[in-house]
């Protein structure tokens, strides 16, 4: 045994010594574990897995209210959570518990509440805090909308749960990646485009009539809201444009200034950029500010029937 | 033989007594045997500690994971000041495709009540219904096909998913003109069926 164990030794260390470490790598070994995987797992180390779904929050920790009151209203929120720093780890619902006579009316309140006493990690966008600048869109108990615009409700036995839009890329916790969003928006032009000026030299006039088409169409925020709502949206995002998007072509589309108007309705003549609306009308339920994408959709659409 | 080219293995291996004996009873198939969860429930809560740390976290799948199109990396083509691309114009799968839909989704309504309404049977609403009928069936199929096989991810999958559904309506019309020519027709059956 003893002499079994020496050559054991010596033959390891003469391998080690002659045979550089990157021949070594070939071989299977227990410490690699993925060394022998078929093809297709290959490709799930790439491809971020979707069926690991979010660690519940039953199995995370909950972060209490820093001092509650005697006649506190503790509400739990459950809050999405993935940091980018480890993209190994699964993301998880962080439970945080407030005092709602502490917090503001709105979740936004909430959230900034959570940020400056109990947790600085929890990561999301905010601007205004008054519904105009659409940077905290996410979905909230199953809407998405903007947090400042979204009351707590008041039973404290309902738990609130706040997830980042649905079908994003997460960039970290509450906050998606508008790229490939604002890329389309990009796509539509939406500028003033016209060749000839005006008649008097100044403004280029309208009538009273005329401005009136553009009202439900200017008040856009472009928060996202409606286009991630869209199940049409979710299945083809690189094509389809997404309500939000074909609001804002309506937009330039409908205003009687803008003199490229058969050149916007081109771009969205084929199967995919346009016709991609089913009309499920999940955008005009969602959208924070009341507006309408679907009729605006419907509005292109017949704009362009028979043409 | 792993150990050979690993001695890190090696020395964990001769770190307790246990683990020495297993290396050197098996001593080619000892590295496999230490990654099967199972040979590790099974063993001594001792032996099970001394084995190194990488063995007791290897996965293990039973069966291979089996999922519907999942998400792909992220990809932004160009940079992220580009507009997304612009398809060429195509009525034919645009506005003029949109409005000939339309118009025969809507067509369909009186044509389907009209037989009925009026009581009587006439070869020519009938072949009209069964047209349309056909037309509309395999513009709805094909809108789907669009939107659960995306061209650019999986264009075989897509276009055999196309001429399945080509196939399909081509054999839906021959039935139907066989059933109209040589038997009753549509809207006599369904009276018939209505009344048996």
């Amino acid at each position: 045994m003893a002499t079994t164990r020496v050559l054991a030794r010596l033959a390891a260390t003469r391998t080690a010594a002659v045979r550089p470490a990157v021949f070594s790598r070939g071989f299977a070994s227990v410490t690699d574990t993925s060394a022998r995987d078929p093809i297709s797992k290959a490709a799930e180390k790439i491809v971020p897995d979707p069926a690991r779904t979010v660690v519940p929050e039953s199995k995370t920790s909950t972060v209490k209210e820093p001092e509650p009151s005697k006649d506190a209203k503790i509400k739990t929120f459950h809050i999405y959570r993935w940091n980018p720093d480890e993209p190994t780890a699964k993301p998880r619902m962080q439970s945080y518990t407030l005092d709602l006579n502490k917090t503001g009316p709105m979740m936004l309140d909430a959230l900034i509440r959570i940020k400056n006493e109990i947790d600085p990690t929890l990561t999301f966008r905010r601007s205004c805090r008054e519904g105009i600048c659409g940077s905290c869109a996410m979905n909230i108990d199953g809407v998405n909308t903007l947090a400042c615009l979204c009351r707590i409700p008041t039973e404290t036995t309902k738990e609130s749960r706040i997830y980042p839009l649905p079908h994003m890329y997460i960039v970290k916790d509450l906050v998606p990646d508008m790229t490939n969003f604002y890329k389309q928006y990009r796509s539509v032009k939406p500028y003033l485009q016209r060749t000839t000026p005006s008649p008097d030299g100044r403004e280029y006039r309208q009538s009273k009539e005329e401005r009136k088409k553009l009202d439900g169409l200017y008040e856009c925020i472009l928060c996202a809201c409606c286009s991630t709502s869209c199940p049409s949206y979710w299945w083809n995002q690189e094509e389809y444009l997404g309500p939000a998007v074909l609001l804002q072509s309506y937009r330039w589309i409908a205003d009687s200034r803008d003199e490229k108007k058969a050149e916007r309705q081109d771009a969205l003549n084929n199967s995919m950029s346009l016709y991609r609306c089913h009309t499920i009308l999940n955008c005009s339920r969602t959208c924070p500010k009341g507006l309408n994408p679907a009729l605006a959709i419907a509005e292109i659409k017949k704009s362009m029937a028979f043409t | 033989m792993a150990f050979i080219v690993r001695p890190s293995l090696l020395r964990q291996s001769f770190a307790s007594p246990a683990a020495a004996q297993r290396v050197f009873s098996t001593a080619a198939s000892s590295s496999m045997r230490q990654t099967s969860p199972l040979v590790q429930q099974l063993r001594p809560a001792f032996a099970r500690t001394a084995a190194p740390k990488a063995s007791r976290i290897a996965a293990f799948h039973a069966t291979q994971r089996q999922q519907i199109l999942p998400p792909l990396p992220q990809k932004v083509v160009g940079t992220t000041n580009d507009p997304t691309p612009i398809p060429d114009p195509a009525p034919a799968h645009g506005s003029y495709h949109w409005s000939f839909e339309r118009l025969v989704a809507a067509g369909l309504v009186p044509l389907t009540v009209a037989p009925f309404a009026a009581g009587s049977l006439n070869p020519v609403t009938d072949s009209i219904l069964c047209a349309l009928l056909v037309f509309h069936s395999h513009v709805g199929f094909e809108s789907c096909i669009i939107d659960y096989f995306p061209k650019a991810r999986i264009p075989k999958i897509r276009s055999a998913a196309m001429w399945a559904l080509r196939l399909g309506t081509v054999t839906l019309g021959v039935a139907l003109y066989s059933f109209e020519t040589n038997d009753i027709g549509i809207t006599e059956l369904i009276m018939k069926l209505w009344h048996a």
